[in-house]
């Protein structure tokens, strides 16, 4: 007899006992946890950085870094004025419950009605691991090719949003915009797609629109659902 | 209570499978190249090129390996280049055993220079070795010169770094000489080929020394 020792199972299954405990985090303080997924590279900071710029006159937005080493990240988000705080993962390939919740504690009192969680540049390893966001947002940059969800299809799977950045490159990289969302579509019908440039802003109005009304109904389901919990059960 | 210490024996043992498979391809006189690099940033391209260039001069073969599908390896084969895919069931990196098995199923006698196409991660390849005779990064243009910052040990253990997509530097703000300096505060002795493996700018240099470590790697010993 040899004893198999299933360390990912159990690995996985105490994520998603510290991801309830992100969320009941979140919905004692109203704020919107937001996790955002790509390669290196793609775009997450710059298009942070335009999201945020045009949703901040409505919410009070607080930024997650994480990168293996590094707070370049961070940096940027602290000159254009976000509460931002950086996380060093020490070589770990992406983030998971408990680090969210340590950073979500980290960015103060009173926590942001909407934080943006940066992860690790990782098409694979982040998509396993719960890290109890209320939304969670991929990004895909035109260089990189429009055959990305055929080879990471988990992550294309477990997204809610889709950004497909960069598209002011479009004329110089072979990317089919239709045979990219045909593949997407195949792994996850609901996907919501918004094709944008984070240098020269264009899609961004369709993209913020979405994201703010999907934030203010987000708060309105938590705010009504801590009332109950308040008023004991209905 | 015993703790169990496992990332210390999966490495160990696979030091150990990576030895074994290096020594098995430098007496066959097998050239293994690692290509290591983020999602998108050309390594199929590049492998075509080089497969293209270089026919006539030296066989290759080429491991794909990916968490799904097999768009590449048809890449390849189109070529008229041997090819295999290697699924990795979700994993996230190519580790020796992976790679002896995937080896195994191709022809490799009058082979020269085999290619492990890895998965498109710049974490968690960098952690295992694969019993490659030389691990070669790939860092495209788009991605941007941070790179060296946030992905330090991908740089540290890489012996070559090709930047590629040369031919887009116009429209991305991307300083060479910035990358190069911090790819070498890591790692002075990593070899840098700026190229596009599209126009074919700068491709000779890098062949030219594939040819050389193929060279070396079949005298030697």
């Amino acid at each position: 007899m040899i004893d198999v020792i299933e360390t990912k199972a159990a690995i996985e299954e105490e994520n998603d006992r510290i991801a309830k405990n992100v969320r009941a985090f979140l919905l004692e303080h109203g704020t919107v946890l937001i996790n955002v997924m790509s390669s290196p590279g793609a775009g997450k900071t710059t298009t942070l950085l335009r999201t945020a710029g045009i949703l901040k006159d409505e919410f009070r937005i607080g930024v997650i870094e994480a990168d293996v080493d590094s707070d370049v990240d961070a940096q940027a988000m602290a000159e254009a004025g976000l509460a931002a705080v950086q996380l060093h993962t020490g070589g770990s390939c992406h983030m998971d419950s408990t680090m969210t919740l340590e950073a979500l504690r980290g960015l103060g009192e009173p926590c942001p009605d909407v934080v943006f969680l940066e992860n690790i540049g990782n098409l694979v390893c982040p998509a396993e691991f719960d890290v109890g966001a209320d939304l969670n947002v991929m990004i895909l940059s035109v260089p990189e090719g429009d055959d990305k969800p055929l080879k990471y299809p988990l992550m294309f799977q477990v997204s809610d949003c889709l950004l497909i950045n960069k598209t002011d490159t479009a004329a110089i990289f072979d990317f089919s915009l239709e045979r990219c969302e045909a593949y997407v579509r195949d792994l996850n019908p609901d996907m919501k797609i918004f094709p944008l440039s984070a240098k020269s802003g264009t899609g961004f109005d369709a993209w913020t629109a979405f994201l703010a009304e999907k934030i203010r109904q987000i708060r309105t389901e938590k705010s009504r659902s801590s009332r109950e919990t308040e008023g004991g059960a209905i | 209570m015993q703790i169990i210490e496992l990332h210390a024996s999966v490495t160990e043992s696979n030091d150990r499978d990576a030895d074994a498979l290096r020594a098995e391809l430098k007496k066959r006189g097998v050239l293994l190249l690692n290509l290591m690099s983020s999602p998108g940033s050309g390594k199929t391209t590049l492998i075509s090129r080089v497969i293209r260039d270089l026919q006539g001069q030296v066989r290759t073969a080429v491991l794909e390996a990916d968490i799904a599908s097999d768009t590449d390896a048809r890449r390849i084969e189109s070529l008229g280049a041997m090819s295999v895919q290697v699924h990795t069931d979700g994993m996230c990196h190519m580790d020796a055993g992976m790679t002896a098995r995937g080896l195994a199923a191709m022809d490799l006698d009058g082979v020269g220079l085999a290619f492990l196409e890895n998965v498109g991660n710049l974490i968690c390849p960098a952690e295992f070795d694969t019993g490659a005779a030389k691990n070669v990064m790939i860092l495209s243009v788009p991605e941007g010169d941070d790179k060296p910052l946030k992905y330090p040990l991908m740089f540290q253990t890489s012996d070559a770094l090709v930047i590629t997509k040369t031919d887009a530097m116009p429209y991305f703000t991307f300083d060479l000489d910035k990358a190069v300096l911090r790819a070498r505060n890591l790692n002075p002795e990593i070899r840098i080929f700026p190229l596009s493996a599209k126009t074919g700018e700068g491709m000779d240099e890098f062949e030219r020394w594939l040819l050389a470590e193929l060279a070396a790697w079949r005298k030697n010993g």
